[in-house]
């Protein structure tokens, strides 16, 4: 598991914005385009890559990507 | 038969009556909610008239067009049953105010997808889906089966099987406590 694959993994969900506007430190609430819909795209896409379940409080402590890959990270290591 | 208004995981859940008509025609007439609904007249007239028929066709067992809101009455969102024959019944017309909880519209999903399968006992739900509405394919697909698509739309339906997935999948991310 790397960062940068994470990054792009998770940019994937977004229909409307370019993958090359993301980064790790991405504040990805504040862009137009984030919604229920979209956080549901990135627990289903952590659960079928990663094989790991992301829950509501997880997303909603998450500012940064990284937030997000750092959770990942520390469930498949628990 | 299901008990309403429900309360659950911190949402209110009730049938849309005609004084709704003002907040469900902000909804489909937002642009950017509406892209992927059929249009509507904007006028407030037309939409009570439609709620009107509406009731009576959920007097008859035919629909039943459901508005959530939260715990202070401040509505949020609105879902529909329909085409309602032997046991299928097809769900759609979502619609959601912009800038709530993210999680409520999956607690939205939860409450109506138990609805059918264990509140009103269908033993199958279809939808369609416009296809350029791509994460709400992508996330349909998990659970729903495709049957078939024409130029404009994705056909699905979901089981009692695929349910049961879905309930789990949803319960473990919104963790309902309330």
């Amino acid at each position: 598991m790397n960062i940068e694959t994470f990054v792009q993994e998770f940019a994937e969900q977004f229909d409307e914005i370019p993958a090359d506007q993301f980064a790790a430190d991405t504040l990805f609430k504040e862009n137009d385009e984030w919604s229920s819909m979209t956080a549901l795209s990135v627990i289903a896409m952590v659960d079928q890559n990663y094989s790991v379940r992301l829950t509501g409080d997880d997303v909603r402590k998450s500012s940064t990507i990284e937030d997000i890959y750092n959770i990942v990270a520390s469930k498949q290591n628990a | 038969m299901i008990q309403l208004p429900a309360h659950q995981y911190g949402l209110i859940f009730r049938l849309v009556e005609e004084q709704d008509a003002e907040f469900i025609l902000s909804l489909r007439t937002d642009p950017r909610l509406a892209k992927h609904v059929s249009p509507v007249s904007n006028e407030l007239e037309a939409q009570q008239a439609w709620i009107r028929k509406y009731k009576e066709r959920e007097a008859r067992g035919l629909e039943y067009y459901f508005l959530y809101t939260d715990e202070q009455n401040e509505p949020l969102g609105v879902f529909r049953l329909y085409n309602i024959e032997h046991n299928t019944v097809t769900s759609g017309s979502w619609l959601a105010k912009s800038g709530q909880d993210e999680l409520n519209s999956i607690r939205a999903d939860l409450f109506l997808t138990t609805a059918i399968f264990e509140e009103f006992k269908f033993d199958r739900c279809v939808i369609d889906v416009r296809k350029d509405n791509k994460k709400l394919l992508r996330y349909h697909k998990m659970f729903f089966t495709v049957t078939s698509e024409d130029d404009l739309n994705v056909y699905m339906y979901m089981n009692a099987a695929d349910y049961q997935r879905k309930k789990e999948f949803l319960t473990s991310i919104i963790q309902p406590s309330i």
